[in-house]
Parts: structure tokens; C-alpha cells; sequence
């Protein structure tokens, strides 16, 4: 049923099904899946580490201005000129670590104090923080001190600072401290690296284990797809190993149940069809006993109708043409038989085709209804015997269905010898003319006695096979057309076939060594 | 009036056969098993055997090569089926012919006189091939000046070979010189008599230089060089 589906849309959607295939979604899954894992994981990290490692940093070097601040602010005369307070921003910068200090006093606003004036300024610090230092606090039992160091960090120039401002006292100036965030930054920037490339090496395992994974599921789903093909060829021994206790384990347990139970019905099937078939064999055989003594006598019983009583004669008569029949009809049985069984062999020999014919005709004494178009030379390797049967079959059916005059016309052509037999007689309706060649298959259902036997054609068909040809049938523009296609030699048999050896395969040897 | 011994042990096809082929003016006696029919051939000398093959006891094949050992009578088999193993190996064990069962006696009857014919003289004169002569006037052939024992048919076959010398002859020309089939002959009639007549004339009959196979055509009897 899905197969029916799915089988239009098979070529029209052929990248997308590779696309949608399980092991392309499971590979997605996991990659996505893995993505999100190392994305939030290393995202979490980053952003700790990075706060950690700045605010230590930051809090170090505040720390150390305050105290260093403090210390020196107390050595600054009252009405300190510009120079005091460039001795002092350099002495506070110099405390020890690596920053640099900017002094400014309401008292002086044209100095700007800088304990490296070539890189910093006052215009270097934002507004904002000018102005929250700037601002007094109004001292409570929480709050000892009117003015409070604060800080904010800013790129200038493109790198990343940390600048903290505070008063020590009302009238006195403002310290600003600008510290170098850089080398935290590259540890930072370092740290980003090592997590980006730890989530496309998470990325590239998560899809190593998914292709592993698919693989471990597909592999079974891939055997069950195997073992489900070799099945359909015919295969119905095919079993598969069933490992582990999973859903793929039930799947081929289930598997192996089916093919076990398709196995013995189509075993029970043929066994069935082959004792029907042997019954058919052994009646046959049976019925040829009786059949040849009472063939035996019809000559005897034909020669002396004519002298019997006028009320017998027709008595006897009627027995000899059925005993013929009769012995027809078990002929044709058993011939049908041998080709069921396989048993049928060809005894080939190579002749000329016009002759073949020619002596069909003859024999049956049908030499006034045939017109018959075959040019001499035509040679083929054919069993006599068999090509003989198709002929009176083929040339006897025309005849009597069709009507003369019946035409015969032989011609060579790629290898093949083709022989057409046409008939003067209404042709084969459409509807019988796919079954001509079965078995018992009679065109007039009305006529309860045909004086066919109904295996005619069938057998005719049976031999042209079994020499690598076939037959067709077709309506001409008078009557049917039936020809005859044969390769002009046979298919090699069957190794099996040379049972025996025999006086053939002697020959045969015999040929090859002169 | 030609004897025959008619081996069969169904008694209807027996009786019907018997029947038949006296109407056609043979002179007939019948058996109805292998051993019976071995007796009654050393008794009574037949002319000719019709032997089926699926007899109780020793089977048509036996009887057939038990009376070949000595006698080179024409025997024409009686077999169920024209394509199986029957016939060749019935054709191995020395028979001449064989017939189909249903057989029409009409068929039965010229396949007698056809088998029976090839036994008849010739007025002709003898041939030699190396070793091998083939008298025509006698109907004997010799190898070293030894008498051969041919059955009729090898000897019609060796006689029609050796009537056109280096000219290859098919199998259905033979059929027809030798077995009088009018049409359809069984080219294995040919092969396996081709076979026996190899091991009484040839020197090597896996090799044979006198009868030789023409590829695709059929046989030719080769004058040695």
C-alpha cells in the first residue's frame, strides 16, 4: 500500500528522500543537540569567567588607589599649585601598579594633572562619572563618608579601561585612575577561542556518534532490507540472525516467522501442484497400456467393417476413430506432462526446414489445402520430431479453424527462421486471442466436441520454446496469422540435461576430437 | 513368411500385437517375460524380436544385450516414451529400432519389413578398406581376415557408407537409406549404430580413422590413406 504511494513519487523526489533519509535526521538531530549543549555551556562559561576576571582585576587596582590616595592626598599643601598636583597624580600612579592618575582641582581648572598627560586627560572620563563623583553624600549611620570612589568602564581609543573617580575632601581636588583592562581582554578573547573550537569539536564527535548510531540501526534495517529482496527472487530459505532483544531483534524475529510460514505454504503449494501433476502423468500411463493393445487391433477392426452386418459396421467404426483419439489425447497429455516435469529433451539434428515441412504436409496428405512459400537451404539444428509436431499443429489448426487455402511462407532473417502460417478463415476474435496457447482453451464454448484435443497449441508453443523460439497469433487481413520465430540453433541445454551421456554425446565428443 | 518372437508382458497388448502382426503375414510367437523369451529365441530361431522393455525380471535392456553376445538378429524395441533415457540406452544395448507404444501396427509392420530387408543380399562385388573388406555378394565383412559380427543394420549402414566413399552423408539421409523412415527419424537411430559399428571396425573406435564425423553434416567412410 505504501509502496504504491511512495513509488510515483520516487523519481520526482529522489534528492529528497536522501534528504529525509534516517541517517541524514539522526545526523541532525544529534548535531543540533549538540549544538545547543556546547553553545550554552561554553556561553555560561564565557560570561562567568569574564565577570570574575574583571572585577577582580578592577577591584585590585581600585583598591590600590584608594590606599595609595588616601596616603599621598594628606602630603598635598592647602592651596596646591599645578605642579603639587602633578607630583601627586604621578606619586599615586606609581604606587605599583600599572595605572595611570588624573588630577584635577576646582582651584586650578586650566591644570590638568596627569601622571602621563600624553595619553590621558580629563575629557578622557565620561560625563556621567564626573558627575556622580562630583556629587556629596549626605553622611548617616550607614554612610561615613560624603564622597565614594566609583568607576566605569570604558574603551578609549579602542581599548578597554577601567576609570575610577573620588574626592577625598570637599575643596580638595578629584583623582581620576585609568587602568589598562588589555591583558584581560586577550585572556578573555583566548578563553572565547578555546570554547568555540571545544563546540565544533563537540559538533564534530556529536556527528562521528551519529553516523555510529545510524550505522548500528541501519545496519540491521539494511539485512532486513536485503533479506526482504532475496525473499521476494525466491529465496525462501532466507533467515536472518536475530542478536540482542531490541525492537530490530523482534523486527527480524517477525521476519523470520513470515519467511517460515511463506516457505511452507508455497512448499505445500508446489508439493500439491506436483502430486496433481504426477497424477496426470501416471493416468496417462496408465491409460497407454489398454490403449496400445486396443490400438493394436482397430487395423484389423478397420480392414473387416466393411464386410461386417450394415447395423455393426458403424459401431465399429466409431470405435476405431475414438480408439485414435483416444490415443491422441494421451499422447498430448503425457507430452504436456514431460514439458511440466522439465523432462522434455530435444534430439537436434541439423535439416533443411523446406524439407521439414514439406514432409509435414506429405504425411498428413494436406498437400492440396497448403500453398506452401519455402525456399530450400534454410538449415537449422532442430529436433525433427518436435519441429514435425508444431507444424501439424500450426498447419492443422489453420485448416480446420481457418479454412483453405492455408499458407505457408518461410524466410531467414538475423539468425532466425520465421514461418508464418495465415488461414482464409474469419481470424481469432480479440478477446480469444490472448489465450489461444492455453491449455483446453476452445474459442467456441458452444461446441461441446471439438475434434481438437485442446492442447494443440499449447504444445505447439511448449516445443517452440523448449528450441529458444516462440509462437505469436494475429489477426492478418484475411484470417489468422500464426508464426513461428526459431533460432536457427538451439540454446545450449541445461548442463543437468546430459544425463546419461548416450550414443548423442558420444557423437558429440567424437566431433570435437576430429 | 518371416518369424517372429514377440516379447511383451501385458497380455492384451500381447494378444492385440499377436493379432495384428499375423494379419500382416508374419508368423508370430509371443512370451510373456524376459526368460520365457530368451527360451523360446535359442528354441525356435526367430527371424526377428519385438521386445518391450518394461518386462518383470530381466528387463527389455538385458534381454537385448544377452542375445547380442551371440546373435546378431534385427531387434526393434518396444518402448514407452520416444525422448527419455529408454532409447538410448535400448540403442546402447544393440537395438535396431524402436517404436512409440501406442504403436500402429501399420508402422510396426514396416518397421519389420524395413529392419528385415537390410539382411538381403546384393549382387555386387567385394570392396577393401586398409584391413577391413566388405564383401557385398556374401554379406560379410572381415577385419585381418576375420569374420565381423554385424548385425543387418550395422551392415546396411557400413554398406551405404562404403557405396559413396569421402562423401559425408547427414544423419537423415542415413535414416532414411537404412531405417526406411519415411520422415522425422531419430538421429540418435544413427549415432548409437554409428557407436557399434565403431567397436567392431575401428582399430581405436575413440579414434576412428574409417568412419569418420563430418562436423554439422553427418558421416563419412574414409578409405585409409
Amino acid at each position: 500500500m505504501t509502496d504504491q504511494q511512495t513509488t510515483p513519487r520516487r523519481f520526482a523526489a529522489g534528492p529528497w528522500r536522501r534528504l529525509r533519509s534516517l541517517r541524514v535526521r539522526l545526523i541532525a538531530v544529534f548535531a543540533a543537540v549538540a549544538l545547543l549543549a556546547a553553545v550554552s555551556a561554553s556561553g555560561i562559561a564565557y560570561w562567568l569567567n569574564r565577570d570574575a576576571v574583571l572585577k577582580r582585576a578592577q577591584d585590585t587596582a581600585l583598591n590600590d588607589f584608594r590606599v595609595s590616595l588616601s596616603r599621598n592626598v594628606s602630603a598635598l599643601p592647602l592651596n596646591a599649585s599645578c605642579p603639587d598636583l602633578t607630583t601627586l597624580a604621578s606619586t599615586v600612579a606609581s604606587s605599583g601598579l600599572s595605572y595611570d592618575v588624573v588630577v584635577v582641582d576646582p582651584a586650578h581648572p586650566e591644570c590638568t594633572a596627569s601622571s602621563d598627560p600624553g595619553q590621558f586627560t580629563l575629557a578622557d572620563v565620561p560625563a556621567a562619572l564626573q558627575s556622580t563623583v562630583a556629587r556629596q553624600r549626605e553622611i548617616t549611620e550607614t554612610n561615613p563618608y560624603p564622597y565614594h570612589l566609583y568607576w566605569q568602564r570604558q574603551n578609549l581609543a579602542g581599548r578597554p579601561f577601567v576609570i575610577g573617580g573620588t574626592k577625598v575632601v570637599p575643596t580638595g581636588p578629584t583623582a581620576y585612575m585609568f587602568k589598562s583592562l588589555e591583558n584581560e581582554r586577550a585572556d578573555l578573547n583566548t578563553l572565547g577561542w578555546s570554547l568555540a573550537i571545544a563546540t565544533l569539536l563537540a559538533l564534530i564527535g556529536s556527528a562521528l556518534l551519529a553516523q555510529a548510531a545510524s550505522s548500528t540501526v541501519l545496519r540491521p534495517v539494511k539485512r532486513l532490507g536485503d533479506a526482504a529482496r532475496r525473499l521476494g527472487e525466491g529465496h525462501l530459505d532466507t533467515r536472518l540472525e536475530v542478536e540482542g532483544g531490541d525492537e530490530l531483534a523482534d523486527l527480524a524475529r517477525t521476519f523470520n516467522r513470515a519467511a517460515e510460514s511463506l516457505h511452507e505454504q508455497v512448499e505445500e503449494l508446489s508439493a500439491r501442484e506436483a502430486q496433481s501433476r504426477r497424477f496426470v502423468a501416471d493416468m496417462s500411463h496408465e491409460l497407454r497400456t489398454p490403449l496400445t493393445a486396443m490400438t493394436a487391433v482397430t487395423d484389423i477392426l478397420e480392414d473387416e467393417a466393411e464386410s461386417l452386418d450394415p447395423m455393426i459396421e458403424p459401431a465399429v467404426r466409431l470405435v476405431v476413430s475414438e480408439t485414435r483419439r483416444l490415443s491422441d489425447l494421451v499422447e498430448n497429455l503425457m507430452e504436456v506432462t514431460r514439458f511440466d516435469a522439465g523432462t522434455a529433451r530435444l534430439v537436434a539434428d541439423e535439416v533443411d526446414i523446406a524439407d521439414l515441412i514439406m514432409s509435414c504436409i506429405d504425411g498428413r496428405a494436406w498437400y492440396d489445402a497448403v500453398e506452401l512459400d519455402a525456399p530450400r537451404g534454410i538449415l537449422a539444428v532442430v529436433d525433427p520430431r518436435r519441429l514435425d509436431v508444431v507444424f501439424a499443429n500450426l498447419i492443422g489448426n489453420a485448416l480446420k479453424h481457418g479454412g483453405s487455402p492455408v499458407r505457408v511462407r518461410v524466410r531467414e532473417s538475423a539468425g532466425s527462421v520465421v514461418v508464418e502460417v495465415s488461414d482464409s478463415g474469419p481470424g481469432i476474435p480479440e478477446d480469444v486471442l490472448p489465450h489461444v496457447f492455453d491449455r483446453f482453451y476452445k474459442a467456441d464454448r458452444g461446441r461441446a466436441r471439438s475434434e481438437g484435443s485442446g492442447l494443440g497449441l499449447s504444445i505447439a508453443m511448449a516445443n517452440a520454446q523448449i528450441h529458444g523460439g516462440t509462437i505469436t497469433a494475429a489477426n492478418g487481413e484475411v484470417g489468422a496469422v500464426f508464426t513461428l520465430t526459431l533460432p536457427l540453433a538451439p540454446p545450449p541445454p541445461p548442463a543437468e540435461g546430459e544425463t546419461g551421456g548416450g550414443p548423442a554425446g558420444d557423437a558429440a565428443q567424437d566431433k570435437d576430437a576430429t | 513368411m518371416p518369424f517372429l518372437l514377440l516379447i511383451e508382458d501385458d497380455d492384451a497388448i500381447r494378444t492385440g500385437l499377436e493379432l495384428a502382426l499375423t494379419r500382416q503375414g508374419h508368423r508370430v510367437a509371443t512370451a510373456a517375460s524376459g526368460e520365457d523369451g530368451l527360451r523360446l529365441f535359442k528354441e525356435q530361431r526367430p527371424d526377428l524380436i519385438v521386445l518391450d522393455v518394461m518386462l518383470p525380471g530381466i528387463d527389455g535392456f538385458e534381454v537385448c544385450r544377452r542375445i547380442r553376445r551371440t546373435d546378431q538378429l534385427p531387434i526393434i524395441l518396444l518402448t514407452a516414451r520416444s525422448d527419455d533415457i529408454d532409447v538410448v540406452v535400448g540403442l546402447e544395448s544393440g537395438a535396431d529400432d524402436y517404436v512409440v507404444k501406442p504403436v500402429q501396427p501399420r508402422v510396426l509392420d514396416a518397421r519389420i519389413r524395413a529392419v528385415l530387408r537390410r539382411g538381403e543380399r546384393e549382387s555386387s562385388d567385394s570392396s577393401a578398406y586398409g584391413s577391413v573388406v566388405i564383401d557385398r555378394a556374401a554379406m560379410t565383412v572381415t577385419k585381418d581376415g576375420q569374420d565381423l559380427q554385424l548385425t543387418p543394420t550395422e551392415l546396411r549402414l557400413l554398406l551405404e557408407l562404403s557405396r559413396r566413399p569421402g562423401q559425408a552423408l547427414s544423419r537423415q539421409q542415413l535414416l532414411r537409406l537404412v531405417w526406411e523412415h519415411d520422415y522425422l527419424g531419430d538421429s540418435r537411430l544413427v549415432d548409437a549404430c554409428v557407436q557399434r559399428l565403431r567397436a567392431k571396425v575401428e582399430d581405436v573406435p575413440s579414434a576412428p580413422t574409417l568412419i569418420r564425423t563430418v562436423r554439422g553434416v553427418g558421416y563419412r567412410l574414409d578409405p585409409p590413406a
